[in-house]
């Protein structure tokens, strides 16, 4: 199982900047969309603002690879929407985003042992 | 924020345009997120970046989310296709000949009546027809014209004729039109090259001067700029080139060249165009048109003749004339066909939804909504559509192939294509009406399967009444098209049955002309034809040889008259027909009383006739009238040697090999259209090379064509007829087909949906065959009502079919009551056979599932 696991994640990589974000916000914890989207934005200095649409989208697609799942548990209702979802990472999408992050890391490598180390590393 | 509310109504409505899985899981979420964001924005330049953030993000997500679960719906749909291949087969092969045939035969009306003349202001041209103006000298006609001012801008004569073109040498034979100067200005053409004829250039003494088409400019010239002021030779008279006409102008009837016209008094074989003047409404100018017909004849009506009135049509439905009818009659068919392949697969997808209530049941169960579920039955129907629309372009190509081949358009730029705009669209049009017509109705009962569970939708009033309007309509569109196809198949038959008066098998013929040759001239054409008769003849395997100046099957430019019988007027005008000896021993004529005419007879121009049959028994038995004299005007009277039966001339029309027939030595041939017909030995078509190339070699500078058997003569003549009657055939016998698996369809869905009911009957008593007995009879009063409708639609098809294709009578009592029980029968075999799973029902089983 952890042997197909380790397969198919590295089948999903390289991931889209959007689904890995969505991976590394949801390593901390449980969050709904907007919530998502506001940390998204915030880790990366704004660069990355996801629409309403293309989270959604995103969400959809990963739901449908396993990436992640709907979370049941729900904060008090006095303090929220019903309207909201909340998504937590799953196993195998911790996997897929340490897959990411090592073809990443092998990434940053290579370009160290091609044009150096950048002086701020 | 007083903007809240509406701004909210406008995003929600947004979210609509997502695919309904999409909105189903997500609209919520994002109209909450849309609430914040709207929350924390404040100000207008705030909002205007939100708006322009939110439209860019809808933009681009929408299309990507149904790009996938298109995607999705389509793979779905491929996976229960290839779980029923054999019915997603026939769906799509019905289809795709439904809308194969729509668009082939659509391509075809669109050439003929949709798409505009290439010529300037194509809606203000028109035609006369049984009209001839004054037309005597060039001045006579122009004065003419010019009179017509009021509701005519211009008009203009031509007369068309195939000659010999080029130089003593190498002659081509070419179609050519005689034009008033002004002939390419009522049409509004522009020149490629050089210009057209001018004021006064058709007057005697003025008139060497020829256009020529852009085919024939490239053909001689190569496209050389230096044909302008070169000399042609048409029939041997040399005339200047003064312009080339623009490519695709070949009009009329595929024109090659055109000359300044030569009037002469006495000649009528002109035809008139014109063009409307401006601001003249049809109506207006056809009532100027009458009164100008009643002032030039006034006295017609008391002439007796029995020619049609004067009239004026557009050009362009002259030109569709004889094809326009039958295009649109095909039309219908195949319209008819595609409602009944529509109303079929209906009926086949309802059938399949109930089949498929338990899948569609936990779906919904597992959340899917009902516009989810609307949506994939409706890819499955867009896609099936899609793949029969593909495949239609092949139907649609081979029928345009053959349409062009039976009936070609009557100028070059009206070339059928399936991939002209307008016939594209059509086809798309087709495919997304079918798809809604079928798709819709299966999409909305799969809605109720939803809300009311399956067994309580499909059996309700409404669903069963849906169903059986479609079969009763389809059985109606049935017995149209069959007795049609009966009606067009007999017509077929009796034409062929029809007496030609000679044998067609064995049978060589090759045409000549000796225009503009050396052999044309007065006492050098019997010589030629002698000589080269005298070779045909010494040919193996040539049994006779003969010629004639017109040829039967083809009925162009005949001569003849008020021919008289001792004095006496016959009713009917004749047709003089010049041949030489042995003609009615190489045709396969039957000769009943007397002989045919020797050489010597031809030599010298022997005062005899040969009769035929009708012309003689018009004025007593047809063995007396030997030895009597045929009469007309102040000519010489001709003894009758010989009496023989009629040669069919025009195919068009039952009755011509009854017309009046005059056979006469032809002394001076070679000014018609000149035939060499030759019976041989063995198969015809092998003797052609050999008769073509010894006809040749008496004279190369003398054209040969129409190198053909007759028998491919009358395949050509009953091409189109064998069309019709295979088309209508064709199409009668798939409507059947597609009737027999609907009833049976329709049948065996009903058993479906009423197993339960059955096993009560069943368990209370019940026979199988009796409960089957029943289904038949409730099946069968659906048939009978769509029979009903059925018949008075072909009474009036029939009506419709009578005017339009020659020798087709109106459907007689007995083909409609066979017809009817043809049907009924198969219907029958249909529902018995759809209900044998009453049979086979096992009433425990069923009790046990309560």
């Amino acid at each position: 199982m952890s042997l197909d696991d380790r397969k198919t994640a590295n089948h999903l990589t390289p991931l889209s900047p959007a689904f890995f974000h969505i991976l590394l916000s949801l390593g901390e914890g449980e969050r709904h969309g907007y919530a998502l989207k506001r940390e998204i934005s915030r880790r990366t200095g704004g660069t990355l603002k996801l629409g309403p649409g293309m989270l959604y989208g995103s969400i959809n697609k990963m739901l449908a690879l396993g990436l992640i799942e709907e979370s049941d548990d729900r904060p008090d209702a006095h303090l929220d929407d019903e309207r909201r979802r909340y998504y937590r990472i799953t196993s195998y999408g911790r996997k897929v985003a340490q897959a990411e992050a090592a073809r990443m890391r092998e990434l940053a490598r290579l370009a160290a042992a091609t044009f150096g180390a950048p002086k701020h590393a | 924020m007083p903007s809240t509310p509406l701004a909210l109504k406008l995003y929600r409505f947004l979210l609509k345009l997502y695919p309904a899985g999409f909105r189903d899981d997500y609209a919520g979420p994002m109209e909450r997120e849309f609430r914040d964001e709207l929350a924390e924005s404040s100000g207008g330049l705030a909002l205007a970046k939100l708006w322009v953030r939110l439209l860019t993000d809808l933009a681009v997500s929408i299309p990507l989310q149904f790009s996938r679960e298109l995607s999705q719906d389509a793979r779905h749909t491929l996976r229960l296709w290839a779980n029923r291949p054999g019915q997603t087969g026939f769906a799509i092969l019905a289809l795709a000949i439904g809308i194969g045939a729509n668009t082939g035969v659509f391509s075809v009306v669109n050439a003929l009546l949709l798409r505009s003349l290439p010529f300037h202001g194509p809606s203000h041209l028109a035609a006369f027809g049984t009209f001839l103006p004054p037309h005597h000298s060039a001045r006579e006609f122009h004065e003419w014209r010019k009179q017509q001012g009021a509701y005519l801008a211009d008009a203009a004569l031509i007369e068309q004729f195939d000659v010999n073109l080029g130089t003593v040498q190498n002659q081509v034979r070419a179609h050519l039109s005689y034009t008033s100067w002004n002939f390419f200005a009522v049409l509004g053409a522009q020149p490629a090259l050089g210009r057209w004829f001018r004021d006064g250039e058709d007057a005697p003494g003025e008139n060497a001067l020829a256009v020529i088409s852009y085919g024939l400019w490239q053909q001689l010239f190569a496209g050389d700029q230096r044909a302008l002021g070169s000399t042609i030779r048409v029939n041997g008279k040399p005339l200047t080139i003064v312009g080339v006409a623009p490519a695709g102008f070949n009009y009329p009837n595929h024109s090659d060249l055109w000359i300044a016209a030569d009037y002469s008094p006495g000649n009528n074989g002109w035809q008139t165009i014109a063009r409307l003047q401006p601001g003249i409404t049809w109506p207006q100018a056809r009532a100027a048109f009458a009164l100008e017909a009643d002032r030039l004849w006034p006295r017609r009506d008391e002439l007796g003749n029995s020619e049609p009135d004067p009239r004026m049509t557009s050009l362009q439905d002259e030109l569709a004339g004889p094809v326009k009818n039958a295009s649109l009659l095909l039309l219908a068919a195949v319209v008819l066909i595609l409602l009944i392949a529509c109303s079929n697969l209906a009926n086949l997808l309802m059938a399949r939804s109930a089949d498929r209530a338990t899948e569609l049941s936990i779906r919904s169960a597992l959340g899917a909504s009902r516009a989810r579920i609307v949506q994939q039955l409706l890819t499955e129907c867009l896609l099936l559509s899609f793949v029969a629309a593909i495949a239609g372009l092949l139907v649609a190509f081979w029928t345009t192939s053959i349409a062009t081949k039976i009936q070609p358009p009557p100028l070059s730029t009206q070339s059928y294509s399936i991939l002209d705009g307008h016939v594209l669209a059509f086809a798309v049009a087709a495919a997304i009406a079918s798809s809604v017509f079928f798709g819709a109705l299966p999409s909305l009962y799969a809605g109720r399967i939803h809300a009311f569970g399956a067994r309580a939708a499909g059996g309700s009033r409404g669903a069963r009444l849906i169903r059986e309007t479609l079969v009763a309509a389809q059985v109606m569109l049935t017995i149209i098209l069959l007795t049609a196809s009966v009606s067009v198949g007999r017509a077929f038959v009796s034409l062929m049955k029809t007496e030609r008066g000679f044998a067609a098998k064995g049978l060589v013929t090759v045409s000549v002309s000796l225009d503009g040759t050396t052999r044309g001239v007065a006492g050098h054409q019997l010589p030629y034809f002698e000589q080269a008769l005298d070779r045909i003849r010494r040919l193996p395997g040539v049994r006779s040889a003969s010629e004639t100046e017109f040829l039967p099957l083809d009925a162009t430019g005949f001569v003849g008259g008020p021919f008289g019988f001792d004095g006496r007027p016959a009713k009917l005008n004749s047709t003089m027909i010049p041949v030489l000896s042995d003609y009615f021993k190489t045709m396969g004529g039957r000769i009943l009383y007397g002989r045919e005419f020797t050489d010597a007879e031809v030599r010298s121009d022997a005062q005899v006739v040969v009769v035929n049959e009708r012309f003689a028994k018009e004025f007593g038995s047809a063995a007396d009238a030997l030895e009597h004299e045929v009469t007309i005007g102040e000519s010489a009277p001709r003894k009758i040697i010989g009496v023989v039966t009629g040669m069919d001339y025009m195919t068009d029309t039952m009755d011509t090999a009854h017309s009046n027939q005059i056979f006469i030595p032809a002394h001076s041939p070679g000014g018609f259209v000149s035939t060499f017909v030759a019976r041989v030995d063995g198969r015809a078509e092998d003797s052609l090379p050999a008769i073509r190339d010894t006809i040749r070699s008496v004279d190369s500078q003398v054209p040969v064509f129409g190198v053909k058997t007759m028998e491919q003569r009358m395949a050509d003549a009953v091409a189109r007829p064998k069309f019709y009657r295979t088309a209508i055939l064709f199409f009668a016998g798939f409507a059947l087909f597609l009737a027999v698996i609907g009833i049976y369809g329709v049948v065996s869905y009903a058993v479906a949906l009423r197993t339960h009911e059955m096993g009560v009957r069943l368990a209370l008593g019940a026979t199988p065959v009796g409960l089957r007995g029943k289904m038949l009879w409730q099946g069968l009063l659906t048939v009978v009502a769509g029979a009903t409708f059925g018949i008075a639609g072909a009474m009036l098809t029939g009506r419709f079919l009578e005017s339009l294709v020659v020798g087709a009578k109106s459907v007689d009592l007995a083909t409609l009551i066979l017809s009817f029980f043809l049907i009924a029968l198969v219907a029958s075999g249909s529902i018995w056979a759809g209900s044998r799973r009453i049979a086979q029902l096992d009433i425990l089983d069923i009790l046990r599932i309560e």
